[in-house]
């Protein structure tokens, strides 16, 4: 299985508590705010899944990546539709 | 809201256009439905133009959305056709980038043109609304949209207007949603795409004017007729919005495969173009005198054509001042809801700002922070402005080194 962490970038609130819980795949900008630093593998999903749960703002979380090729298009740049 | 640091380029609702040989041939018949329909003809009815043949004609001129991502249409349209839930049709007028008028263009003079290919596309996909959204800073064109569709009598079809803010961002994709769902008009978090799950939830077909424009051309006159223009490897057309200094920019409607630099004035040939627009990349003159308008070559070269913005300094003004005011409003322009961005964008501003003063270190603050932006934002906002900022180190390094070192001769004009 292939899966990343994707945050709710309006919803954090800068908590840290992910970098606490998960330091190996999250790190903190200068602003304390999350840097994933690399993808979710067997290892690391319990733990991944731990701090989604515990994000205080449920800002984190652990999405799967067998997206439809559609998918690409949600995060195209404002003003492009 | 007014904006601390207004836009360099102001918005503009009066672009010179020039007639186009496709979309924007109906020009000089002026806006009306009745000319529309003696250029173009009547609509086909939806048992004639299914979604399925729909897309194939969308597919056999690779239509891509004309928003930026350039993403295929006939993908999206089949992801809607294929859903489950009647779908939702929109049509994102809202152009909020202020260099770019190209949609402003298409509304104010071939309207209908635009409706069109919402129309064809509702009924073929069964969708008995289609929502358009106008721009908030740009009342003609909205005035022109309101008048249009007072004189269309599309069967079985109703349309809802919507005014998106006059801002920056507002025109996302997401954005645009969050308006019609009834909330502010900001960027927000897309764990699907719009095509699964957009308005209400359910599958969304939601494109900016230009693309709309394409669509209704392609419902209206074909993929053959389509592609008597532009090169065989990208049939038809594009909308460039082309901007010198503060002056309103001048829309042109060009074949895919010509020369770029025939866009240029002369008295500016030789000088960095901005390509793309704000989110844009700057490029070398050398670049732009050996590239075509081919959105597949401009991404191979490093400059994707995006919503098809090409911006020039006022001549004799250094790019680089005007990169420190364009970073500026951008910062100020962020939705203020993404961490990464409301700190961010700011720092990265003075950052850039710090280059142009020649401050010792800023150079190595503006490379930290292209590093740590991108990809962190409910939309791309942060992203586009680091490109800006990363094609500025290239493009522009010369004049990076001469501020470095107090040696910047240009002019410091308003841009």
């Amino acid at each position: 299985m292939s899966a990343r962490l994707r945050v709710d970038w309006p919803a954090c609130r800068a908590a840290g508590l992910c970098h606490e819980l998960l330091p190996q795949l999250v790190g903190l900008d200068e602003w304390g705010y999350p840097v994933i630093t690399g993808p979710v593998d067997d290892d690391t999903l319990r733990e991944a899944r731990a701090a989604a749960k515990a994000c205080p703002r449920m800002a984190l979380r652990v999405v799967e990546d067998a997206q439809p090729a559609a998918s690409r298009s949600a995060t195209a740049s404002p003003k492009r539709a | 809201m007014t904006s601390p640091s207004p836009s360099p380029v102001p918005c503009s609702d009066r672009p010179v256009v020039r007639p186009g040989p496709f979309l924007l041939a109906g020009v000089p018949d002026g806006p009306g439905l009745e000319a529309h329909r003696r250029r173009w003809g009547a609509l086909p009815e939806a048992n004639v133009l299914t979604a399925e043949d729909l897309a194939l004609r969308c597919e056999a001129v690779a239509l891509g959305g004309r928003g930026g991502a350039r993403f295929p249409f006939a993908t999206k349209l089949r992801t809607v056709a294929g859903a489950r839930r009647r779908p939702a049709v929109v049509v994102n007028g809202s152009e909020g980038e202020p260099a770019s008028a190209k949609d402003a263009a298409l509304l104010r003079h071939v309207p209908h043109l635009v409706l069109d290919g919402a129309a064809a596309a509702a009924r073929a996909l069964g969708a008995r609304e289609v929502h358009v959204v106008l721009p908030g800073d740009r009342p003609l064109v909205a005035a022109t949209v309101r008048e249009a569709l007072a004189e269309r009598h599309d069967h079985r079809l109703r349309w809802r207007t919507s005014t998106a803010s006059p801002r920056f961002v507002a025109g996302q994709s997401r954005a645009v949603l969050e308006l019609l769902a009834g909330r502010e008009n900001l960027p927000v978090t897309a764990w699907a795409p719009d095509a699964v799950s957009g308005l209400d939830r359910r599958p969304t077909l939601l494109s900016n004017a230009e693309t709309w424009a394409h669509v209704g051309a392609l419902a209206l006159a074909g993929a053959a007729a389509y592609s008597r223009f532009g090169s065989a490897d990208e049939p038809g057309t594009t909308l460039l919005s082309l901007g010198v200094g503060t002056e309103p920019p001048h829309v042109h409607e060009v074949e895919h495969g010509a020369p770029l630099a025939d866009l240029v004035p002369t008295a500016l040939r030789g000088e960095p173009v901005l390509v793309g627009g704000f989110h844009g990349t700057w490029v070398p003159w050398e670049t732009v005198a050996r590239a075509t308008v081919s959105p597949r070559h401009l991404t191979e070269l490093g400059a994707p054509l995006g919503a098809g913005v090409m911006h020039l300094p006022t001549p004799g003004a250094c790019p680089l001042e005007l990169t420190v005011r364009i970073v500026g409003y951008l910062a100020a322009e962020s939705a203020g809801r993404c961490g990464p961005c409301v700190n961010g964008l700011p720092a990265l501003a003075e950052a850039v700002h710090g280059l142009a003063l020649g401050r010792p270190g800023a150079r190595t603050r503006v490379e930290q922070l292209v590093g740590l932006l991108p990809g962190r934002g409910a939309c791309a906002h942060p992203d586009g402005t680091v490109r800006l900022v990363r094609s500025t180190m290239v493009a522009l390094a010369a004049e990076v080194d001469a501020h470095e070192h107090g040696s910047c001769r240009r002019l410091r004009v308003a841009s």
